[in-house]
């Protein structure tokens, strides 16, 4: 088993705990911007919901739902696994944590897997962000291309969002493996986690706005 | 009382000490400017105090490209029509130096220049929480201002520095390009205001619990708050603009059924509570001069320190008195105008709070003091006519006329730009360790407020008589006035010249500062000028306040 | 070296998750008018919350954690509920959008 390397605050903190409160009081400020920037997005989608009740209705029962479905079941499904992961790597079993997270970013190039399965079948049906496309030659309502462009512009944004997570999760992934993290610095990985569930949580609003209602 | 006998001021040359070779151990610690000279140690540096100077000189610069081109627009008003320029180069110059105006010099004017320097200090830590964060962000800062200033290079930008659509959606110059350089600028922003946070909340040394932090730290935090929540919106909103123009997706199209209404909303969602991320760091550097100068304690530390927290939070409700006459429904034109009354409240607790200090204190006058007294005068001329805009029937009058335009510029040169004058000359000393020449610096101050009043009042008037904003031509009746306004822009701008060769001048032959040159009982002055790179060589007990002028300065220095 | 034990609260709040998760597929298919949409946003709300306290231990997190959330989800609600105001109370436009019959020009006053 590889041995880890001592590890230290950094210079400027007195210690370690403190430097761990930092990191993650970091990282739930830097979640507020994310929840704002996601916000700003909502809102518009909102405002124009009410504002085109008609076309959104179609827009939602024209959508990939089973597809949309599926993979809310696999965001679910990472999410726990990586939390499973922290309190593994908490009581120290690095090994069980990191085929957590290794599992975890599996699962999110699942999802991006299948996001890009929906696409493709949108551009088939012609479907484009604008209102660009034939598909918008037979369905004329008002509200329909801001559906589907919001739908774009909020999902696209939402899988650079997942690929991220990923990075990091594969980052952290990387320093378990090298011995570097374990339960003296589990916040790290902590931080990690917090941020994909958010990417999630952002997914839980999306798939009922987009697919459901 | 409790520290002062024990051991008087220890260090008596601050500066000559970069020892030289081998010498003993108990030296004095080079100063941050002397650990290392080169200039990748500058550029690659994470220490806080060096990126405070590298902002300081990035936005130094950034504001003078900003001024060039208002004295352009200045003299291209000399006469009704065309004088030195197109009708479309002005469209285009007007935009740039909004945009430069607001994105590369305001918003992080304070914040990221003195507030990276003295916020560490403040709250009595050896850095930020995230250093290498910290550096980032003045690169990210960088490559957004040099990725707008391409966006010149290759036809300007020509919507005026608020973008609306759907001109934004479909203007043939750099729209995209400008666009996601304020989108990155957005991020330095954010990530310097969770810094900030971060550090407030994490770093404060033993003894220096929330109600003894200096007011500056208090009004950065506020600002810090808006920062981290406001710019994302702005983003967001950016970027479908973005995509608007560059993949033509027409969001807020009216062709397509889209509501530009909508994009005014979260622009403004971001950009009311932006112009107090401008002005709330200046009244930080207000309640730090004028305790200092006044030698006395704020009046009620409490009111200043809450009431900045109270500004961040209603200035996110009043975004709507932008919108009065865009189509913006009744019933919400009227909420935003009842809302925005509720901001003057917590600016007044401020004002009343300092003048009442002044007037109790020993006043010593000095340069910064000088314009804290120009930033009073005009923050309170241009937040009431603030107030009298938000004021529906008022505002469909006055919108997009220069009474407007003289509104903003009132509290943003005069409120913002006053106040970071003030800071530059108030810890000039604390960051070269030179002084600057005092007379010279009244002089300009005279020399700025002069001009900036015999610019912008007379705005006043020629937008109150109907003289529309962001127009080429206008009638031959408003020219006497724009030659005022004009010659007002050159006094103006003498004033910043003159300072900025005394600056330049004193960074060499100015007289050796001192630690403490003002005397004042605020922490970042309780170490060396230039201070070392930690800030502190050992942990100054933090148990007298930082305004208490009741007791004989602690004359230890914990450089 | 002990072996892992599964952390309980970790796997009750993922199995209600999925319950979560079924639900709100199964009613989308039951007709429920124009409440289908706040049926499903509140539902999304729950497993939001869920994973909030429990994935990201938010509930065992100091107050500067929780006021950090709290502020982001308020300015949000701001933010949404003043624009939704907006368009929801907005009188009809002046200009008529493409598609839509013209005014009639007889009927606006002239000056
Ligand atoms: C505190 C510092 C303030 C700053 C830096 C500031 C800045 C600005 C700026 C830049 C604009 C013009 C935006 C544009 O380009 O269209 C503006 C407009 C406006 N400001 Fe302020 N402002 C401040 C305070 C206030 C206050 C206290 C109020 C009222 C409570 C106020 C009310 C308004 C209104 C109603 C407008 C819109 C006028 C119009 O476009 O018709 N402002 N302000
Ligand atoms: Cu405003």
């Amino acid at each position: 088993m590889s041995s880890s390397i001592p590890i230290r605050p950094a210079e400027h903190f007195e210690n370690l705990e403190r430097q761990a409160h930092a990191a993650r009081l970091g990282m739930w400020v830097f979640l507020a911007t994310e929840v704002l920037l996601f916000g700003a997005a909502f809102a518009l989608f909102a405002t124009y919901q009410v504002q085109f009740p008609h076309a959104f209705k179609l827009g939602v029962e024209h959508n990939t739902k089973v597809l949309g479905s599926l993979n809310t079941g696999v965001l679910l499904l990472s999410s726990t696994l990586v939390a499973t992961g922290v309190h593994a790597l908490r009581a120290g079993h690095r090994k069980v944590a990191s085929w957590l997270v290794t599992a975890t970013i599996g699962l999110g190039l699942v999802f991006l897997v299948i996001k890009g399965i929906e696409y493709g079948k949108h551009f088939d049906e012609g479907i484009y962000p604008g209102g660009a496309g034939h598909w918008f030659a037979e369905h004329h309502d008002r509200g329909l291309a801001e559906f589907w462009t919001l739908y774009f512009g909020m999902t696209a944004l939402h899988a650079i969002h997942v690929t991220i997570g990923a990075c990091v999760l594969g980052a952290l992934l990387s320093s378990i493996l090298r011995g570097r993290l374990g339960q003296e610095n589990a916040h790290r990985l902590e931080v990690g986690a917090i941020y994909w569930h958010l990417v999630d949580v952002i997914w839980i609003f999306l798939w009922p706005l987009f697919y459901l209602a | 009382m409790s520290t002062t006998p024990l051991a008087p001021a220890a260090s008596p040359a601050p500066e000559a000490s970069h020892a030289p070779g081998a010498s003993p151990r108990p030296v004095a610690h080079p100063s941050y400017l002397g650990v290392d000279t080169t200039l990748r140690s500058w550029l690659l540096t994470t220490d806080h105090k060096r990126i405070g100077v590298l902002y300081l000189v990035t936005l130094l610069a950034t504001m003078a490209l900003g001024g060039f081109f208002a004295l352009a627009l200045r003299i291209e008003h000399l006469t009704p029509n065309a004088t030195i320029v197109s009708a479309m180069t002005y469209n285009r110059m007007f935009t740039l130096h909004g945009v430069i105006m607001v994105w590369l010099f305001l918003i992080p004017s304070i914040p990221s220049s003195f507030g990276n320097f003295v916020l560490p200090m403040m709250v009595g830590a050896k850095d930020v929480a995230f250093p290498r964060l910290n550096l980032l962000s003045y690169w990210i800062f960088v490559a957004g201002s040099i990725l707008v200033l391409l966006s010149t290079g290759i036809g300007g930008i020509d919507t005026g520095w608020t973008f609306y659509p759907p001109y934004s959606s479909i203007s043939a110059t750099a729209v995209p390009l400008a666009l996601l350089g304020v989108f990155i600028i957005g991020f330095s922003t954010i990530l310097t205001g969770l810094n900030f946070i971060v550090t407030t909340h994490t770093m404060r040394a033993k003894g220096v619990g929330w109600m003894r932090l200096p007011l500056f730290v208090w009004s950065i935090y506020a600002t810090s708050i808006i920062q981290v929540l406001a710019t994302p919106v702005l983003g967001m909103v950016l970027l479908f603009v973005v995509v608007d123009n560059g993949l033509g997706w027409g969001l807020f199209d009216p062709a397509r059924g889209g509501d530009p209404v909508l994009y005014q909303h979260l622009f403004w969602f971001y950009s009311h509570p932006a112009v107090y991320i401008m002005v709330l760091p200046g009244m930080g550097v207000v309640s730090e001069v004028v305790a200092s100068y006044a030698r006395k304690n704020p009046f009620s530390y409490k009111a200043i320190a809450y009431s900045s927290l109270g500004i961040a939070f209603v200035g996110f409700l009043t975004w709507g008195h932008h919108m009065f006459v865009a189509g913006m429904s009744k019933f919400d034109a009227g909420a935003f105008g009842v809302l925005s009354m509720l901001v003057a409240v917590f600016s007044a607790i401020k004002v009343f709070n300092w003048t009442w200090t002044l007037k109790r204190g020993a006043v010593a006058l000095k340069t910064p003091l000088l314009y804290i007294f120009a930033f009073l005068f005009l923050f309170v001329f241009g937040g009431m006519t603030g107030v009298a805009t938000a004021s529906m029937s008022l505002d469909v009058h006055w919108h997009d006329t220069y009474f407007i335009v003289a509104h903003f510029h009132f509290i943003m040169v005069g409120g913002t730009l006053t106040a970071f004058l003030a800071g530059l000359h108030y810890w000039f000393p604390k960051m070269c360790g030179r002084m600057y020449p005092e007379r010279l610096g009244m002089l300009s101050a005279a020399l700025v407020f002069a001009g900036f009043f015999v610019t912008f009042f007379p705005q006043f008037l020629l937008g109150n008589a109907g003289m529309p904003r962001r127009y080429f031509n206008y009638p031959p009746q408003f020219q006497v006035l724009h030659i005022v306004s004009t010659v007002g822009s050159w006094v103006l701008a003498a004033g910043l010249i003159l300072t900025a060769f005394y600056f330049l001048w004193s960074l060499r032959w100015g007289a050796p500062a001192g630690p403490n040159p003002w005397g004042s009982r605020s922490f970042e002055w309780r170490t060396a000028s230039p201070p070392p790179k930690h800030n502190f060589r050992r942990e100054p007990p933090f148990e007298i306040d930082p305004y208490d002028y009741t007791q004989p300065l602690p004359d230890e220095v914990y450089q | 070296m002990s072996s892992f034990a599964l952390p309980k609260t970790v796997v009750r709040t993922g199995l209600a998750l999925f319950v979560l998760w079924a639900a709100s597929f199964g009613l989308s298919y039951v007709h429920l008018g124009s409440a289908s949409l706040l049926v499903a946003l509140a539902i999304a709300a729950v497993k939001a919350a869920l994973v909030v306290m429990f994935f990201m231990e938010l509930l065992h997190e100091s107050l500067s954690m929780k006021l950090t959330l709290a502020a982001a989800g308020g300015l949000l609600a701001i933010l949404i509920g003043l624009m939704i105001a907006d368009a929801a109370t907005r009188e009809p436009p002046p200009l008529v959008p493409p598609g839509y019959p013209a005014p009639d020009v007889a009927k606006i006053p002239s000056r």
